[in-house]
């Protein structure tokens, strides 16, 4: 050590430490400031997983901040039952009014879930504005949330349905049903995997099969589980899953916890074939070089899963009104058809476009497609989602055969 | 008489103590409670072991419990062992100095940052798998084992990456204490003119006067690696994970019943960490009395190919692993499209940079501020205590002075010991109740409960070093205490201070339990966002996010190296050149 | 047996601080004197190998009339005596002396052997009890016994002592002193000494360097 030597050798320098404590205690000061920002601050906690996403909620701050002067800030979640568990702790602690969530993205289960304990403002959604234009008494899809109705706790946002896409350099014909799944994971053993169904698409997943596998009576999957033979029902779906799971990727001993992992695990050849809930993120992935090139997206012929996804207010926020502004903003045509473009995030709107001007439906106009973007009309049928009960019921049920997985 | 001055610098010395000590304390009391089944507030208020039985009841739970311990035993073990063969062999050798200046990047790399890297390498699309198969233009990826191996493989070779250097650089710390360098250097000469080899004469007469300095720090490596949670969600096995882990997993779950088996299993983490500290103590023993015989048979050139086939060996593993891992973080940051199994990108774009780093302005500005505020409360706190110690030997009676030898190093270490999924959980419990929308400061104390002890570490030896003799010429010309502080020993210690700052950046920079709990994810920073990250759909922004991550203590280290030498102190420029000749 | 210096220089950079030219016949111990900061502490170094940059020597070093320039210091099979004993402080007084003994002067020993004949050696000088004793609880002339007992367990060709007495109280000082130049006589080992105190000089009896 020589530098102790050198440092010894020089001169004391009189001024140095006095400019210095000055500046410790400003830098020892500086968080604490933030207590002294104005103008409401809205936390949305969302899912961060996705960059598209992510951005697209970037923007959305910029505007809320210009349009109503609020300070927007994204809380990435990696799991979004972490924010309505941090909700339901506020509960418990007796944090009625200083709550940490004042905007949360959700719907299925972490709806019933907060729906279940009271853990929403309720009634506020058609008191926006822009709700109207959603058209909710000719779309029942707007207030109902996996067969639970919404009971104006939670605003539309967005519609999905489940596509699949696979690598077209190393597979020429992708299975169209569920059968040909199986022989696909014959032929490519190791190329496919489905997340844990802790996670949205996990279970998505196993609902597309076991409704897939009951073709032609899918009324039965309205009814809370309590009122049907269950055992009986899933019995098809896990004979199908026990043969798949060997043929998955690490032969179903590792299964990714999130759906975006299934993309990372496509942009190298890992998997070959993979579904999502957002078609327009796999061009869009594509065009940020995330996915190769060689990339198609399709729908299955036995049908493919659809649902809307929803934002909730906590009922212990600390700035309703604040939260309520940025969801009507978040309704408005312009920021809908933000979302729509397949660069930005590709979101279908929630909109009824007949509602709209024709200026405003022009912006809803789709780009030149991309040949990995989903082909025009490729939905052969849409499967409506079970009632929420189903994904509980169907995850334990998974776990209870499979093993705990976390 | 004691001047107020040196009345602050005990009380702050107590007050120490009472920092680290408190927070842990409280945490385990917090997370103890509901797992005994006391937790009013979720209306849970009767004494019971059912938590625990819940717990033994889960299938994987004792795969999750060996899986903690193997992957903490085994990382440590090769971590220090390699450690140790590097300072065997290159001990007293110009090379020494490359090696410290080679792994020093490595010390500061955040270990998600180092997982997530390992991952870029080790995963069948990776670097690795790219050179197996380079020139097979239409190859799939292989299918091998890792990561997410069920025997936790790469859980252990990214722990033991992360803590060699870390071991390493406190083998040369202890080293390097006045006292214990005579000594060695005494040694070493004695052990040659006896006609040991100079690998045979550190293991068998060095090592054994070494270990007992090195056993804290190892003890602390051994309770990070059996109870961190960042670097087994990164690339561990999930079927089922580590018991740390599993915790996070239940503590989040929406069944806020799972609370009390998560609250078990804390507990039951600390007994696992506990277990591994006894295990390795006991083989310490062990280890010590087959060495102590060994050594007895007088064979001069024992362990000398061995000992340096594993130097070597670990110098290449880890360059090599240094190098690909940058290599291929630094590729797919850039990268357009990289089809298997071609060894470079089709071509390079900065799109990645372009969308990552606006994304990163928030984080970037939380890392920053939390980080200075820390780090600069620390060393500050830290420069006083070791003040106070002076004042002590000065003024106390030797009966303080012993208690505080004894009481000081053991808390030292203490928040570093006890798992931090165990007493951070129960810090939230309290913070919930009683400061439910307060962010920064949960956060800023339970980063402070980890840059503490190492600022204090890096400063202590720094301190001893400090020739007496200066103060006792500043006390003749009537100087007080607080005056000699502030005009002789802080513009003396200028250097070391500066690294400890950094060091306090650093630390703070890679806290990642330790800034999602207490913040309850209201305060993101770069690490928390780079272990989100981790597992989401772009390897590209993930690159992003680690090289971010790498950059910034490194930045800070750089600036503490440079800044002294070249800003403060216009003399030292020309010391150094001096001591260049 | 013998140890020769043949036209040695040493030098700091590229000054020449000490230049000398003896050999050392067995039995005898030259002195080399001179002020410190002369080179004398170097002058050992440089003979057991162990010098450092920017000190670098020419000339030769012989013992037994074979080069040691391009051997490995710790096969030099040259004993060294300290001012300080640095007795390995984790081994009673009689393992250190173990520690020393060569393979080839314990084979066919058994453990209690070899101990018995520690022990013996040890009685000799007045040690006899001391075999288990943690060295820390030695007085300094007992630390120092030790420390040669050790130095010649290793069976060396020649030793090297730097001012092994200065830091011995002045009454125990002679009676160590000639002890251990009585040893080294008796058993015909060239020695180099390096002391700046007289009365070690006149003590060993041998040729006087002054540098």
């Amino acid at each position: 050590m020589t530098r102790g030597r050198q440092v010894q050798r020089c001169s004391t320098r009189g001024t140095a430490h006095q400019w210095l404590s000055v500046i410790l205690a400003v830098v020892m000061l500086a968080p604490f400031s933030v207590w002294a920002q104005t103008g409401p601050t809205v936390h949305f906690h969302a899912w961060g997983g996705s960059a598209q996403v992510n951005s697209y909620l970037s923007w959305v701050s910029e505007q809320v901040a210009a349009r109503h002067g609020i300070t927007l800030k994204h809380v990435k979640l990696a799991d979004t039952s972490d924010a309505v568990s941090r909700v339901l702790a506020e509960k418990a602690a007796g944090n009625h009014t200083r709550g940490s969530v004042d905007l949360i993205w959700i719907n299925g289960e972490n709806f019933a879930a907060m729906d279940r304990h009271d853990l929403l403002l309720s009634d506020w959604v058609a008191s926006l504005p822009n709700f109207a234009l959603t058209n909710p008494s000719a779309n029942p899809a707007m207030v109902t949330d996996f067969g639970l109705p919404t009971r104006g706790q939670e605003a539309p946002w967005g519609k999905a349905a489940l596509v699949f896409y696979y690598n077209a350099r190393y597979v020429d014909s992708p299975p169209q049903s569920l059968p040909e799944l199986l022989t696909f994971a014959r032929r490519y053993p190791g190329r496919f995997t489905y997340p844990l169904p802790t996670d949205y698409l996990g279970v998505s997943f196993l609902k597309y099969a076991l409704m897939s596998l009951h073709q032609g009576d899918h009324a039965v999957f309205n009814q809370p589980v309590s009122q049907i033979n269950f055992d009986r029902l899933t019995a098809p779906l896990w004979a199908f899953l026990d043969a798949l799971h060997p043929l998955m990727w690490r032969q179903g001993d590792y299964a990714v916890r999130q759906a975006s992992e299934l993309q990372r695990l496509m942009s190298g050849g890992d998997l070959l074939l993979a579904f999502s809930f957002t078609a327009a993120e796999i061009p869009s992935a594509v065009a940020r070089f995330d996915l190769p090139p060689t990339i198609r997206t399709y729908a299955m012929q036995d049908g493919s899963l659809g649902n809307v996804h929803f934002i909730g207010i906590p009922y212990n926020t600390s700035v309703p009104d604040a939260a309520k502004t940025v969801v009507n903003f978040l309704l408005s045509p312009r920021a809908q058809a933000e979302k729509q473009k397949t660069a930005v995030w590709g979101d279908q709107t929630v909109l009824d476009l007949q509602l709209l001007s024709e200026a405003e439906r022009a912006a809803f106009q789709p780009e030149s497609p991309s040949p990995a973007a989903l082909p025009a009309d490729a939905f052969s049928a849409i499967l409506p989602e079970p009632h929420a009960s189903w994904t509980d019921a169907l995850r334990e049920a998974w776990f209870a055969r499979y093993g705990q997985r976390l | 008489m004691m001047t107020r001055f040196e009345r602050l610098t005990i009380g702050l010395r107590a007050g120490l103590l009472v920092l680290l000590a408190l927070p842990v304390t409280a945490g385990l009391v917090g997370v103890l409670l509901p797992a005994l089944g006391y937790l009013p507030a979720l209306g849970q208020s009767a004494w019971s072991l059912s938590a625990f039985r819940a717990l033994f009841d889960y299938a994987g739970v004792t795969t999750m419990m060996w899986l903690s311990l193997s992957t903490g035993l085994a990382a440590t073990c090769i971590a220090l062992c390699g450690a140790l063969a590097l300072v065997a062999v290159f001990h007293q050798q110009r090379w020494l100095q490359q090696i410290q200046r080679w792994l020093s990047p490595l010390l500061v790399l955040p270990h998600a940052a180092a997982a997530i890297a390992l991952l870029f390498v080790l995963s069948p699309s990776g670097l690795l798998a790219r050179l197996v198969y380079a020139g097979e233009s239409g190859a799939l990826p292989p299918q091998w084992g890792v990561p997410y191996d069920a025997h936790g493989i790469s859980i252990i070779l990214a722990l033991a990456l992360k803590e060699l250097p870390f071991l390493f650089l406190m083998v040369l710390s202890v080293l390097s204490q006045p006292q214990m360098a005579a000594r060695v250097a005494g040694y070493r000469k004695v052990t040659q003119s006896l006609g040991y080899a100079p690998v045979t004469g550190f293991i068998t007469i060095i090592l054994p006067i070494l270990y007992p300095h090195l056993r804290l720090p190892v003890l602390a490596v051994l309770a990070y690696a059996t109870a961190n949670v960042e670097v087994p969600l990164i690339l561990g096995p999930n079927n089922p994970p580590t018991l740390a882990v599993a915790v996070v997993h239940w503590f989040n779950h929406v069944d806020l019943s799972l609370r009390f088996q998560a609250a078990a299993a804390a507990i039951v983490q600390v007994g696992v960490t506990l277990t591994a500290v006894i295990l390795w103590l006991v083989a310490e023993r062990l280890i010590a009395l087959l060495w102590r015989r060994r050594s007895m048979q007088g064979r001069r050139h024992s362990g000398v190919i061995s000992i340096t086939a594993m130097a070597w060996l670990t110098l290449l593993s880890v360059i090599l692993a240094g190098i690909t891992m940058l290599g291929s973080t630094v590729s797919w940051s850039l990268a357009t499209y990289w089809p298997f199994p071609a060894l470079l990108p089709d071509a390079l774009t900065l799109q990645h940079w372009q969308t990552g780093l606006p994304e990163m302005a928030a984080p970037l500005r939380n890392t920053l501020a939390l980080g200075l505020a820390v780090s600069v409360t620390a060393v500050s706190v830290v420069l006083l205590a070791l003040e106070g110690q002076q004042a002590l030997r000065w003024h106390a009676r030797h009966r303080w002075l012993h208690i505080d030898a004894v009481i000081l190093p053991a808390t030292l270490y203490l928040p570093l010991l006890v798992p931090g999924v165990a007493f951070l959980f129960g810090l939230v419990w309290f913070q919930q109740v009683y400061f439910a929308d307060v962010v920064w400061l949960p956060v800023y104390i339970s980063h402070l409960l980890y840059v503490l002890p190492y600022a204090y570490i890096a400063l202590a030896v720094p301190y001893q070093r400090f020739d007496q003799r200066y103060v006792q010429v500043a006390y003749g010309l009537g100087k007080s205490p607080l005056a000699v502080f502030l005009h002789v020993k802080l513009p003396l210690l200028f250097a070391p201070v500066l690294v400890a700052l950094a060091l306090g950046l650093a630390i703070s920079f890679s806290q990642y339990l330790p800034t999602l709990l207490p913040g309850g994810g209201r305060l993101p920073t770069v690490t928390t966002e780079a272990v989100a990250m981790a597992s989401g759909s772009s390897r590209r922004l993930s690159a992003v996010y680690v090289l971010v991550q790498t950059a910034l203590p490194l930045l800070a280290f750089v600036l503490a190296w440079w800044l002294p030498g070249r800003i403060f102190n216009p003399a030292a420029r020309h010391t150094v050149k001096e001591s260049k000749l | 047996m013998s140890l020769a210096l043949q036209q040695l220089r040493i030098y700091r950079h590229d000054t020449c601080m000490l230049s000398l030219d003896c050999c050392i016949a067995p039995g005898e111990v030259v002195s080399v004197t001179g002020p410190s900061g002369s080179g004398k502490s170097t002058l050992l170094n440089v003979v057991m190998g162990l010098q450092e940059l920017p000190f670098r020597y020419d000339g030769e070093i012989m013992l037994n009339g074979k080069p040691l320039d391009a051997v490995a210091p710790h096969k030099r099979n040259l004993g060294m005596l300290y001012q300080d004993p640095l007795l390995f402080e984790h081994l009673t007084a009689g393992e250190n002396i173990a520690f020393a003994v060569p393979p080839a002067a314990r084979r066919g020993q058994t453990k209690t052997a070899l101990r018995d004949s520690i022990t013996a050696q040890l009685d000799k000088v007045g040690l006899g009890d001391l075999y288990t004793r943690p060295v820390q609880t030695l007085s300094g002339g007992q630390q120092a016994r030790v420390a040669l007992l050790r130095t010649l367990a290793s069976k060396p060709q020649a030793v090297l002592l730097d001012e092994p007495f200065s830091k011995l109280d002045t009454t125990r000082r002679a009676q160590i002193r000639d002890w251990v130049f009585a040893t080294l006589r008796e058993q015909q080992l060239p020695a180099l000494l390096v002391t700046h105190d007289n009365d070690d000089v006149r003590a060993a009896g041998g040729r006087i360097i002054e540098v």
